[in-house]
């Protein structure tokens, strides 16, 4: 974008000011791009204020409530300083959501890229009905999530899981009520696997499309000036596809990332933190606490434990926007 | 001769190899993406009893399948309202980000404004501040405005999250529009708003209708924010209704459950999936460029 100093020279492609007009007695602010930054300002001013007070203001306002006995339905909310954050921290139960939420998002973030990358070579080659495979694949992607993961916990039902009935036929567990019946949400190792699972079967498709744009904007004359350099397919990967696809990448990341940390239905609508803790998660413990137990003052200085979570993403984003503007 | 003959034949055998080991590659994500979506549509039109037969093969119907999961849904459940809540939330939540995020979109892309590029990527931060960060002040600015339990609270807050991403987008369909077709019309005396209303909003009405578009999917894919802020039945939208109203203590109504998850969900998989790449490119457009 170029910048236009004021007096400087018209900037190119705007429309030619007639010399006589331009005297010196008239002040800047009548000139045509005076006029043109009013307009611009004007036409942008909307769109900045919504985002200013529904999404600058309140957050300022959460720090602000995370510093008060703020309730719900109690009007005036006391000043009380750090108490919530030290009464979060002297809560066993935070220290399990803190280390769950870190596992799951680790561990899903790495079984999606997995398979993102697995599904992403496989969608690049050239193979008949790939548009239908494209679009069946992502599908997950694209229902609204309360939807789907209601069909999991259909599927995850403690008696009439379809995924139980299946192991069974195949012999690898033994009938209902037998001690190897897996019930998913009722076992705390599995109930933060199943959630966990459910995130990488909703997110998987994301990183493989991702990826997909990332890989087919490589320009092929690269590649191929590369391999009549002699490079092998390993340089190749190394030295000229990750490097072009990197910017990409850190978008994909920044973005599943920051989705996974904050998402609540998951867990809420499977397991709501259960069975026992073993699947709470910051994002829960905030709504239980905040919304649930109406203490919207811990609540809200639950939901700012993310914020340090998130950062990185959002800086990794950022750098990344900015240097590719330029 | 023999080599012409067997050459396009070894060819196709080749072809034939790379194809089966493709679709074998494949096969595993069709069926984790599939599996899911055919269970859900088994079970929402099966009998009840059909469903809790533990012993035959699932997959198939002993009795005769049923719409009766469906009926269900109109008229024991407030499901009719859910889904006129949930299109009119959709329409209000498109009618404020168009009306604000076309010009803003247009200013970021064209009026060569300083710290534009800022100011644009300054707004779509602020698509990654995330609902679980901001619902709980949100609930104090949604009683300020005496707006709890009604579904106009949702459309005051789903624009947080639809402004910026729809601005964002509509900021890389203006910069293809050509200056010189903007050019023309100040040239022919069209002032700065009437090029913008005559000229760059006709030509770019594909990045118009892609932004309403994902007003709507986005709208439909909240789920914290109804959670938190509607509880009266008659004014959740369809993923929150289908979500608490059909279970009720221990008792899960599932035929009825799948059967209202997917009248709402696989319309909106379907057109979302058509404008998938759209959106794929409005988050990484910057990056690709």
């Amino acid at each position: 974008m170029t910048q236009v100093s004021p007096g400087g020279p018209p900037p190119p492609g705007s429309l030619p000011v007639p010399v006589g007009a331009r005297t010196w007695e008239v002040s800047w602010w009548r000139t045509p791009t005076a006029r043109r930054y009013l307009f611009g300002y004007v036409l942008l001013a909307p769109a900045v204020l919504y985002v200013a007070l529904l999404v600058g203001v309140p957050f300022v306002f959460s720090l602000y409530l995370a510093m008060s006995d703020a309730a719900v339905g109690a009007p005036v909310a006391r000043f009380i300083g750090l108490d919530n954050f030290a009464s979060a921290l002297e809560n066993a139960v935070f220290y399990t959501a803190v280390r769950n939420t870190l596992v799951f998002t680790v561990g899903a973030g790495i079984l999606k890229g997995l398979l993102g990358t697995a599904l992403a070579f496989l969608l690049l080659q050239p193979f008949k009905g790939r548009k239908i495979v494209r679009a069946l694949i992502v599908i997950p992607f694209t229902l609204p999530i309360a939807v789907s993961v209601l069909g999991w916990k259909w599927m995850f039902d403690s008696q009439f899981s379809v995924i139980n009935w299946a192991l069974s036929r195949l012999s690898l567990i033994g009938n209902y009520g037998s001690p190897d019946w897996p019930v998913w949400l009722g076992q705390p190792a599995l109930a933060l696997l199943s959630v966990m699972f459910v995130n990488v079967w909703r997110g998987f498709p994301f990183s493989a499309i991702v990826l997909l744009a990332g890989l087919t904007s490589v320009p092929p004359e690269i590649l191929d000036a590369a391999k009549v350099d002699g490079a092998t397919f390993l340089q190749r990967f190394r030295k000229v596809i990750v490097p072009m696809i990197a910017p990409i990448l850190f978008i994909g990341t920044a973005f599943d990332t920051v989705f996974t940390l904050s998402d609540l239905s998951i867990v809420y609508l499977l397991t709501n933190g259960g069975p026992d803790g073993a699947t709470e998660i910051l994002p829960t413990l905030a709504y239980n606490t905040g919304i649930r137990g109406g203490a919207l003052g811990r609540g809200a200085a639950i939901s700012l434990f993310l914020f340090p979570l998130l950062l990185p993403a959002m800086i990794l984003l950022l750098r990344t926007l900015r240097r590719r503007q330029y | 001769m023999a080599t012409v003959v067997v050459a396009p034949r070894s060819h196709r055998s080749k072809e034939l190899r790379r194809h089966t080991l493709i679709y074998l590659g494949l096969t595993p994500f069709l069926v984790l993406a599939v599996f899911p979506i055919l269970w859900m549509a088994i079970t929402a039109i099966k009998q009840d009893a059909d469903l809790y037969l533990v012993d035959a093969v699932p997959f198939w119907f002993r009795q005769a399948p049923t719409w009766k999961n469906f009926d269900f849904l109109f008229h024991n459940t407030s499901y009719g309202d859910w889904i006129v809540n949930t299109m009119l939330i959709s329409f209000w939540v498109s009618a404020i980000t168009l009306l604000t995020a076309v010009p803003a979109g247009y200013a970021l892309a064209r009026l060569r404004l300083p710290f534009a590029e800022n100011l644009g990527i300054g707004i779509f931060m602020t698509y990654l501040v995330p609902a679980i960060i901001l619902f709980i002040p949100l609930a104090r600015v949604v009683s300020t405005l005496d707006l709890q339990d009604s579904w106009w609270s949702l459309v005051v807050v789903y624009p947080t999250f639809t402004i910026p991403f729809c601005t964002w987008l509509l900021m890389g369909f203006f910069k293809t529009v050509p200056f010189e077709i903007e050019e023309a019309a100040m040239v022919d005396g069209c002032g700065q708003l009437g090029a913008l209303l005559r000229v760059v909003l006709p030509v770019s009405w594909p990045g118009v209708i892609t932004a309403t578009i994902f007003s709507f999917t986005l709208s439909m894919q909240d789920f914290l924010y109804s959670l938190a802020f509607v509880s009266i039945s008659d004014q959740k939208p369809v993923p929150l209704g289908v979500a608490t109203e059909l279970i009720r203590g221990d008792i899960y109504f599932w035929g009825s459950l799948m059967a209202g998850a997917l009248l709402v969900g696989v319309p909106v998989a379907i057109v979302y999936n058509l404008f998938l790449d759209k959106f794929i490119s409005g988050i990484t457009g910057a990056a690709i460029k």
